[in-house]
């Protein structure tokens, strides 16, 4: 299966208006790919649309989010139903400071329905950190049945290797995203306890704008993708 | 100037009063991005931090810094503190933002 598991819809507050779920499902049907994962900052509001317009548009939809963690460590939740994503909705409501802020300095946080007309301006700002530690995050996505996957893992902004140094040894994420093969082996060379044997790899777009929706390259079978989720309590 | 002098002087909590605090603090560093500090500081700097995490005593510990003195009230975890112990890491708690903690450590001289 060709997959992108990492795209921002409009709720993002950094992400283009036009990441309506009728474009990004028709973009990514377009380009070929065969499963995707929607991933907002911190909220799961725009995934029954999305869950709507995947079925119609004939593409298999993870139901995601894009958790910010108190150590400011950005780490994917993916679930396999929407209603176990809703219900991490719940935890992150709990977890999730109210702040205010300003649409014309952040952007837009839309929550759309399935026909991309707009049914809610979201007042509170999604790009802030939870009250959760990166350990408590990954356990309440474990806890939902979800699988947790650390984000653009040597990026230079928001990634367990920027912020924390590096990924420590017993950490229970279920999978590791790079962009590039070099962050890869930068990851192996300097944890000797990971591996290509046990570790699943994911390169994703974290596109924010519809043309940056991954193309058909990167490819998973069914068996490997349903690893992500063994770990699951 | 060492962590006792600078327990004595400051009243900043210590997490870990079993440990030696007869150990030497030369000079400080601020910092809250790990991967950052992982590469700077020197040996027998206290570091004043907020990030509680425990990859923080790992850091620590490869920088040989005489102490670590978290600010502003990040909360500290029994894990970090017990981890600490283990590690003979001291632990202060200034409960004041970093600047301040700075500063007081530049009062003292340090």
């Amino acid at each position: 299966m060709y997959y992108d598991l990492h795209i921002h819809s409009c709720l993002s507050p950094c992400a283009d208006d036009d990441m309506t779920p009728n474009n990004i499902c028709n973009m990514a049907y377009l380009k070929g790919l065969d499963v995707i994962a929607i991933t907002d900052h911190n909220s799961c509001l725009n995934l029954p649309a999305f869950d709507l317009c995947a079925k119609n548009v004939g593409i298999k939809l993870l139901y995601g989010c894009e958790l910010q963690t108190i150590e400011e460590v950005h780490v994917l939740g993916l679930f396999q139903t929407l209603a176990e994503a809703m219900s991490m909705q719940i935890w992150i409501d709990h977890k999730l400071r109210n702040t205010e802020f300003d649409p014309a300095y952040f952007g837009n946080e839309l929550q759309r329905n399935e026909k991309d007309e707009v049914i809610l301006e979201l007042k509170n700002l999604l790009i802030i950190s939870l009250d959760a530690t990166i350990e408590e995050t990954i356990d309440a996505i474990h806890l939902h049945h979800g699988a947790a996957i650390l984000a653009h893992a040597v990026g230079r902004t928001n990634s367990i290797c920027m912020q924390l140094g590096f990924i420590p040894k017993d950490l229970k994420y279920d999978a590791i995203e790079v962009k590039k093969k070099e962050d890869m082996s930068y990851i192996k060379k300097t944890h000797p306890w990971i591996s290509d044997e046990n570790t699943l790899w994911l390169m994703n777009s974290d596109a924010h704008r519809l043309v940056d929706i991954s193309e058909k390259t990167h490819f998973i079978s069914e068996e490997m993708l349903g690893k992500l989720w063994l770990h699951k309590v | 100037m060492n962590i006792q002098d600078c327990i004595n002087e400051t009243h900043w909590q210590c997490d870990t009063p079993s440990l030696d605090l007869n150990k030497k603090i030369s000079g400080a560093y601020v910092g809250d991005l790990l991967s950052w500090v992982m590469g700077r500081g020197n040996a027998g700097n206290a570091w004043i931090t907020v990030q509680v995490h425990v990859n923080v005593l790992a850091v620590a510990v490869l920088r040989e810094f005489s102490c670590v003195i978290v600010a502003d009230n990040a909360a500290v975890t029994e894990e970090f503190i017990h981890k600490a112990a283990e590690e003979g890491l001291v632990i202060l708690e200034s409960k004041i933002p970093s600047y301040e903690t700075a500063v007081k450590l530049h009062e003292l001289g340090i």
